[in-house]
C-alpha cells in the first residue's frame, strides 16, 4: 500500500515539474469545455432568407413581415432582377420564399393559395429545421388571419421536457466534458509509461522490490487524481458557466466517476506499456479518444443513426457510458435505475483495460 | 535555381525511403473520411413513442397510427398513466410521448377543437427541434384527413375572420442541390477541409522537427542555399504527396458516398491546394517553437480542436453564438468548405467564390512567409 502510494507521488511530482504537460492536463479541457461547448449546436436560428414578392400586394407584404417578424429569420434583399436561386449559389441566403403573382387574389377568394420555399439542402438538418421553421411561419399567419380558426380540429400541445429552453450547451457540455476526461488523462498516463519504456528506466523498477500491480496500481492513482482535479474544474465550469445542477441520486455520478477515472488511466497506461514509443502512443490516444468518443459515442450525433455495421463498436466505447451517466445526473435525474448498467460496464471495460495493462507490462519486461 | 532544385530532389529522394510517412499521409485520411460520412448523422428518424390512449376509439387509434407508420417515430409502448410515460421518458427508454384525451373522439364528433399533448425529451436540443416540426406537420395531415372526410369544425371559436380571408396558405418546400437530404454529403465536404489542415500541419512539423532533433539543420545552413530555399524545398514534396491524398479524398466522397461533382472539380483541387500549403505553413510554424516531436504534436492538440469546431464543416455556423459567428471567417477550413460545397454540389464557379479564394491565397502567403521569418530567426 505504502508502496502504490509512494509511486504515485513520484508521478504527479514529474508531472508538476512539466509545464507542457500541466498545461495539458488542466488548462486544455477547460478551454476546450468552454469552447466546444459554446460553438457546437445543430439547432440553428436567424437564418439568411430572400423573400422574392411576385405580387406585391397588402396580403403578400403581411406574409412578408411574418417572416421578417420571426426570430427564427433575417430577411436579406435580393435585386429583384436577379435570379433568387442565385442567392443560394453565393451563399447570400439558406432559404428562398417565392409568392406567386395573383397571391392576394387567390387569398381573397377563399382559395389556397401556396408559396414556394427554396431551402438550401446541402447541409440536409439545417434545411429540415428551415422547413420546419418556415411552416411555423406560415401556419401563424394563417391564424393571425382569421383562416385557421375554423381549419384544425386537433390542435398539438408540445411539452418539452427537461431541456425546455432547448439550450444546446446544456446537452453539449457534457459530452465534451467526457471527451477531455477520455483524452488527456489517458495521454499523459501513456506519455508516462511510453516514457519509461523509451529511456528504458522500467529495467530499475524491475529491479526495485515493487510489484508489477503496485507499480501499475500506484501509476493509475496517480492520473486518477489528475482526472479528479480535472473533474473538479470541468464541473465547476459546467455549474457556473452553463447553469448545469445535479438533477436526482447523485451516487451513480460519483461511483460512475470514479470507476471512470481508472478506466481511462488503464487504458493510457495500457497503451504506453503496449507502445513504448511517445510519439505513436500519442497517436493512439488521440485517435482512440478523439475519434472514438466523439464519433461514438453520441456525442453530436445519435448513436441510432451509426450504420448497423460500425455501430456495434460503440458499445465497447467507454466514453459512451460515461456520457450516458453525465446526462443524466446533470439533465434527467434517472439514478441508479436507469444508470446501473453503465455504471457496471464502465467498470468492466476498466478492468479490462487494467488486465491489458499488467499483460503488456510483463511482455515489456521480456523485451528489455 | 539550380541549388533549389538539388534541394527538393535530396527532400524527394528523402521522403520516398520514408514509406511509414506516404502510408500514414493517404491510409488515414480516406478511413477518416470514411469513419466520419458514416458515423455522423444528424437524421432524426424512427424516435420511440410512448402511448397513453385514454380515448380508446377509432379516431384515436387513427392518429396514433398517422404517428406510428411515419417514418419519424416507430411505437414503444402503451402506458397507462402520465407518471409511467414520465418515468420511462426519464430512464432513456422513450424519447417521446403522446397524450390523447379520455373526450378525444366525443369532442372530434361534435367538430369541437381538442388538443392532445406531445411529450418530448428535450435533452437533445436538435432532436427536440426536429421532432416537434415532425408532430406539427402529423397532426396537420391528421386534420386534412378529417375535413377530406366532411368532419370540420361545427362552430368558430375564435373571432370573427374578416370577410373574404378565408384561404389557408401552405408552403410547397423544395430542398435544392441535397434532394434526399442526405446528412453524408455536409458531413464529408465539410471534413474534407478539416482532414487537409490537420494532416498537413501535422506532418511539416514532423518533417521539420525531425531535422532539428537529428541536429542536421546546421549541414542545410552550410550550405549555399537561403533560408527561404530551404524553406521551400521541405514544403514542396509535401505539397505533392499531399495532393495525392487530396485526389484519394475526392475519390472516397465520390464513390463511397456518391457526392455529386456539379462544378468544376479543377476549382476543388486548386482551394484544396491552398488549403494544403495554409496547413503546411501552420505546421511549420509550430514546429518552430517545439523542440521535439512529441511536443509539437502535444502543441497542435491545443491548435487542432479550435480550426476544426469553429470552420462550420460538422456544425453550421448559423448555430453559433453570434459573437463567434464573424471569428470563424479568421479560419482557412470556413473558406475551404465554402468552396467545396458550393463547387461540388451547388455548381458555383469563381464568379462566386472568389471572394474565398483570395481569402484562402492571403492565409496561404502569409502563414508560408511567417514560417518561413521564424526558422529563420530561430536559426539566426
Amino acid at each position: 500500500m505504502r508502496r502504490i502510494f509512494s509511486q504515485a507521488r513520484k508521478e504527479l511530482i514529474q508531472l508538476v515539474r512539466d509545464p507542457l504537460a500541466l498545461a495539458l492536463a488542466l488548462l486544455l479541457p477547460l478551454i476546450l469545455l468552454l469552447l466546444l461547448s459554446t460553438a457546437i449546436s445543430l439547432t440553428v436560428h436567424n437564418l439568411p432568407l430572400v423573400i422574392q414578392d411576385l405580387d406585391d400586394s397588402s396580403a403578400s407584404r403581411r406574409l412578408a413581415d411574418a417572416y421578417r417578424a420571426s426570430l427564427s429569420f433575417h430577411v436579406v434583399t435580393w435585386p429583384p432582377d436577379r435570379q433568387p436561386e442565385k442567392a443560394l449559389m453565393a451563399n447570400a441566403a439558406r432559404g428562398v420564399l417565392i409568392v406567386p403573382r395573383n397571391f392576394g387574389h387567390d387569398l381573397a377568394r377563399g382559395a389556397n393559395p401556396q408559396v414556394q420555399l427554396l431551402v438550401d439542402a446541402t447541409d440536409s438538418n439545417t434545411a429540415r429545421i428551415t422547413q420546419g421553421y418556415a411552416n411555423q411561419v406560415t401556419q401563424s399567419f394563417n391564424m393571425s388571419s382569421g383562416a385557421m380558426a375554423g381549419a384544425a380540429l386537433v390542435g398539438a400541445q408540445v411539452r418539452l421536457w427537461y431541456n425546455p429552453g432547448r439550450n444546446s450547451p446544456k446537452f453539449y457540455s457534457p459530452g465534451i466534458f467526457v471527451m477531455g476526461l477520455s483524452m488527456f488523462p489517458a495521454l499523459l498516463a501513456a506519455l508516462a509509461m511510453a516514457k519509461e519504456g523509451e529511456q528504458k528506466t522500467i529495467l530499475q523498477v524491475y529491479v526495485s522490490s515493487i510489484s508489477a500491480h503496485e507499480f501499475l496500481l500506484g501509476k493509475i492513482l496517480a492520473f486518477m487524481v489528475i482526472a479528479a482535479c480535472e473533474w473538479l474544474l470541468g464541473m465547476l465550469t459546467l455549474v457556473v458557466v452553463f447553469g448545469q445542477h445535479i438533477a436526482g441520486d447523485p451516487t451513480p455520478f460519483i461511483v460512475g466517476s470514479v470507476l471512470y477515472a481508472f478506466c481511462v488511466s488503464s487504458f493510457g497506461t495500457w497503451v504506453g506499456a503496449g507502445i513504448p514509443s511517445q510519439a505513436a502512443a500519442i497517436q493512439v490516444v488521440a485517435l482512440a479518444g478523439f475519434l472514438l468518443v466523439f464519433l461514438l459515442s453520441g456525442l453530436i450525433f445519435p448513436v441510432e443513426n451509426i450504420p448497423p455495421g460500425l455501430r456495434w463498436l460503440s458499445n465497447v466505447v467507454w466514453g459512451r457510458y460515461y456520457i450516458e451517466i453525465v446526462r443524466d445526473a446533470l439533465l434527467q435525474g434517472g439514478g441508479w435505475p436507469a444508470m446501473w448498467f453503465s455504471v457496471f460496464m464502465i467498470g468492466v471495460l476498466g478492468s479490462i483495460f487494467y488486465t491489458l495493462a499488467w499483460v503488456s507490462m510483463r511482455r515489456m519486461q521480456v523485451k528489455a | 535555381m539550380n541549388r533549389l532544385r538539388a534541394l527538393v530532389r535530396k527532400e524527394f529522394s528523402q521522403i520516398r525511403r520514408d514509406k511509414r510517412l506516404a502510408v500514414s499521409l493517404i491510409v488515414p485520411p480516406t478511413l477518416q473520411i470514411l469513419l466520419f460520412g458514416f458515423a455522423l448523422d444528424a437524421t432524426v428518424s424512427n424516435l420511440r413513442l410512448g402511448v397513453i390512449d385514454w380515448s380508446h376509439t377509432p379516431e384515436s387509434r387513427e392518429l396514433i397510427s398517422e404517428f406510428t407508420e411515419s417514418k419519424s417515430f416507430r411505437l414503444g409502448s402503451y402506458y397507462t398513466s402520465v407518471s409511467e410515460l414520465e418515468q420511462a421518458i426519464g430512464r432513456g427508454k422513450l424519447d417521446a410521448g403522446i397524450v390523447v384525451p379520455y373526450e378525444f373522439a366525443r369532442e372530434i364528433r361534435r367538430g369541437r377543437p381538442v388538443d392532445v399533448q406531445i411529450l418530448l425529451n428535450a435533452v437533445n436540443a436538435n432532436t427536440a427541434t426536429i421532432a416537434q416540426g415532425y408532430s406539427e406537420g402529423l397532426i396537420l395531415s391528421y386534420n386534412r384527413n378529417l375535413a377530406a372526410n366532411g368532419i370540420r369544425p361545427a362552430v368558430r371559436t375564435v373571432g370573427a375572420a374578416p370577410p373574404g380571408q378565408r384561404g389557408v396558405v401552405s408552403n410547397l418546400t423544395a430542398f435544392l442541390y441535397n434532394p434526399g437530404l442526405v446528412n453524408a454529403w455536409f458531413i464529408v465536404t465539410g471534413t474534407f477541409g478539416v482532414l487537409l489542415i490537420l494532416n498537413s500541419s501535422l506532418v511539416a512539423a514532423t518533417a521539420m522537427v525531425k531535422e532539428r532533433e537529428q541536429g542536421t539543420v546546421e549541414q542545410l545552413l552550410m550550405t549555399p542555399a537561403s533560408t527561404t530555399e530551404i524553406v521551400v524545398a521541405k514544403i514542396t514534396p509535401l505539397f505533392v504527396l499531399l495532393l495525392v491524398m487530396v485526389v484519394m479524398a475526392v475519390a472516397v466522397m465520390r464513390v463511397g458516398f456518391s457526392v455529386p461533382v456539379r462544378g468544376s472539380i479543377l476549382l476543388v483541387v486548386l482551394g484544396a491546394a491552398l488549403c494544403v500549403l495554409c496547413g503546411i505553413g501552420l505546421g511549420t510554424f509550430i514546429a518552430t517553437f517545439t523542440k521535439s516531436a512529441q511536443q509539437s504534436q502535444l502543441t497542435a492538440f491545443f491548435v487542432n480542436p479550435p480550426l476544426a469546431t469553429l470552420s462550420g464543416a460538422m456544425t453550421p455556423v448559423e448555430a453559433m453564438p453570434a459573437w463567434m459567428q464573424p471569428v470563424t471567417w479568421l479560419n482557412p477550413i470556413r473558406h475551404f468548405g465554402i468552396i467545396t460545397r458550393a463547387v461540388l454540389l451547388k455548381g458555383s464557379g469563381m464568379d462566386v467564390l472568389w471572394p474565398n479564394f483570395l481569402v484562402l491565397v492571403g492565409f496561404a502567403v502569409v502563414l508560408v512567409s511567417l514560417s518561413i521569418w521564424r526558422f529563420r530567426k530561430q536559426l539566426g
